[in-house]
């Protein structure tokens, strides 16, 4: 194994985060190859952490830009401030200046409002993690005005004049996979899938942040919920679900799992009506045995 | 590693030369004793989806194998050998991007380009137009795989369509500000042209009998033109409705075809009604002005017909536009003379066969509101 990939590892597991050689080769290349990253996998299993522990191990800060739908071009890279560009065309009526001086004016760095793209290319000191989240949930136009900012590393702003990169930053781009992305956009990257932990990996992730959970319920809670996750639910919970279960649980002192309990904080993992319904019916029928039983 | 890449991209993986460039870097970073830590390091460069996974490390363990073995690496570098019956119009990979693209021309509502002169499109033609039943088990494979590539063009030419309206929207504040630069009182507006926005799709798809098949690649076809629409959700009913949206997202295709399976219900035949019924009462909120409401089903139906129009009727109304497919259709003597298909019939905005390639590409001329 390269001594940097190594250490790259070390560096994540000292910023709690629990990880594998996929992880950490593919944060390597990704770094050195100066590619965006493409993370993808369901919901909860720790892609975002990735470039939040990568600003952190690099040392450099980290710029997210959240997606949705209807993202635009403004919203990601820049907009002018127009109640306050008003507000001085307002205040100056008076002050007898002509047009152009007047747009020279509010044409400028004061009232510029920039959005994350821009902020991510005009850092001082050193590049930044970019991170792109949930890139699934904008659409293709938004993919492609990304990749042309990715390989020209420029804006421009008419009113200014053009931006060039000061440190290309480092991109991290996450998907749950609701929607396929495009095929531009998955050649532009390197690829990391990140699937659901297996049980060993999350009985480690559960006792690394909550550490004062005990390890009978740890383990209790980890078989749990991968019994959980073979259940046809609507929304499957991810390990983000167990942390919050874990910590509710500790937070009550309890140190292991029983019908009760589970059916007061079953809301911590579960998040629809539906899958609560099935559930409760499921657990009706059987008991929890089924569910904390090795497969 | 240029033919390490060559062999990928004979294995269906689509590999350009910057991947070749990016691969020889790659390797300047890894170690190379490492034979794990390589082929982690190449498959984040060179496969961009969970389902290429699989072949990726078929090729990567044929390939970077001791030299002595060069033999056996030939064989193992060599395409998988399709069926001898395929239809000829499947075999020639490299003339297939040129023919399908003369053959959607054909299918363009808009009328595009005359097609063109490829020999290759006219066998794609007769594939196309044969009924999906009438094909072998393992000649199935290659036609997903079709399914799937026509689907995604078909997405992007979708997306495409959309233009902006030219109705007045809300205004533009950045072009009138710079309108009215020389006077104090916002007086002349400019205004933004409204983004059109998204439909949404929902699938409601009959699994029984033989109806599994054509939901098959119905939703196979689907799936890959999710990127043109805002949400696409998908039941499918038998006797009872099943939600299997989630399972379309996270899995490869062959996984969502097995669940389908599993899904499936052999015993008391369909109960459109009863399933409508049921989508109706879970489901309220995801029938709008904008969704696209697609049943496929050859209206074989054992329950009670008068629900079934109620239901439909119930939907209907809501909906943006409501498409029925019935694979029967595609058989030029069918008639909709069954109690179920003959209550849905007047009710639905367009009645198609969804029974072929050809079928599919027509339909997606509907998907626009």
């Amino acid at each position: 194994m390269r001594e940097e990939i190594r250490k790259i590892q070390q560096l994540m597991e000292a910023a709690d985060y629990v990880t594998d050689a996929p992880v950490a080769t593919s944060v390597h290349l990704a770094t050195r190859l100066r590619k965006p990253l493409l993370i993808e996998g369901h919901a909860g299993v720790g892609k975002t952490e990735i470039a939040k522990v990568m600003a952190r191990m690099l040392g450099t800060n980290l710029i997210r830009l959240q997606c949705y739908e209807g993202l635009d071009a403004a919203a990601m890279l820049y907009e002018w401030n127009y109640q306050k560009q008003i507000l001085h065309i307002k205040l100056h009526e008076t002050s007898g200046r002509t047009a152009s001086e007047e747009e020279r004016e509010i044409f400028s760095e004061p009232f510029l409002l920039r959005r994350p793209l821009l902020q991510a290319i005009t850092q001082l000191d050193q590049p930044p993690v970019l991170l792109v989240d949930e890139v699934d949930r904008s659409d293709e136009e938004a993919e492609s005005f990304m990749l042309e900012v990715f390989s020209d590393w420029q804006v421009t702003i008419p009113e200014i004049g053009t931006i060039k990169a000061t440190h290309p930053p480092h991109v991290v781009l996450t998907s749950n996979r609701t929607r396929e992305l495009s095929d531009a956009l998955r050649r532009r990257c390197l690829y990391l899938w990140i699937d659901y932990p297996d049980f060993d990996k999350e009985v480690r992730i559960v006792q690394l942040k909550v550490p004062q959970i005990n390890q009978t319920l740890a383990r209790e809670v980890t078989r749990f919920m991968e019994s959980l996750r073979r259940m046809r639910l609507a929304k499957v919970p991810g390990v983000a679900e167990t942390l919050d279960w874990a910590h509710a649980l500790a937070a009550l002192h309890a140190d292991h799992l029983d019908e009760a309990l589970v059916g007061e904080t079953i809301g911590a993992v579960l998040k629809d009506a539906d899958d609560i319904k099935r559930f409760r019916a499921e657990v009706a029928k059987s008991g929890l045995g089924p569910l904390l039983a090795t497969p | 590693m240029v033919r390490f890449a060559a062999a990928l991209r004979r294995h269906g993986l689509p590999v350009t030369p910057e991947h070749v460039t990016d691969g020889v870097r790659a390797l300047e970073q890894l170690d190379l004793a490492d034979r794990d830590e390589v082929r982690t390091g190449l498959r984040a460069v060179f496969a961009g989806r969970p389902e290429d996974f699989a072949t990726f490390d078929r090729v990567f363990d044929a390939f970077w194998r001791a030299a002595t073995e060069a033999d056996r690496v030939a064989e193992a570098l060599a395409p998988p050998a399709l069926p001898e019956h395929a239809p000829p119009g499947l075999e020639r990979a490299g003339r297939e991007t040129l023919a399908l693209d003369a053959w959607q021309e054909g299918g363009d509502e808009d009328g595009g380009d005359e097609p063109v002169g490829v020999p290759a499109a006219s066998e794609l033609e007769a594939v196309a137009a044969r009924d999906f039943s009438t094909f072998s088990p393992d000649q199935l494979d290659e036609l997903y795989r079709l399914t799937l590539k026509i689907a995604r063009r078909l997405a992007r030419r979708i997306s495409r369509r959309r233009r902006p309206s030219a109705r007045r929207g809300r205004i533009d504040l950045r072009r009138t500000l710079r309108a009215n630069l020389t006077r104090g009182e916002l007086i002349d507006l400019r205004y933004r042209r409204r983004k059109r926005k998204k439909v949404r799709l929902v699938l409601l798809c009959d699994v029984s009998g033989s109806m599994d098949l054509y939901s098959r690649f119905l939703l196979q076809f689907l799936f890959a033109l999710q990127s043109a629409f805002s949400r696409v959700e998908t039941f499918t009913f038998s006797v009872r409705l099943t939600r299997v949206t989630d399972y379309l997202r996270a899995r490869s295709y062959r996984e969502v075809l097995r669940r389908l399976t599993a899904v499936k219900d052999w015993s008391g035949g369909t109960k459109i009604g009863e399933s409508l019924a049921e989508f109706n009462r879970g489901w309220p909120a995801l029938v709008d002005r904008r969704t696209i409401v697609i049943v496929l089903s050859d209206g074989w139906d054992t329950g009670d017909p008068d629900l079934l129009a109620s239901e439909l009727l119930r939907i209907k109304r809501r909906a943006g536009r409501v498409i029925w497919l019935n694979p029967l259709l595609g058989n030029p003597s069918y008639e909709p003379l069954t109690r179920g298909m003959a209550a849905a019939l007047p009710l639905v905005d367009r009645f198609a066969a969804a029974h072929n390639l050809a079928a599919l590409r027509d339909l997606a001329g509907s998907l626009a509101l």
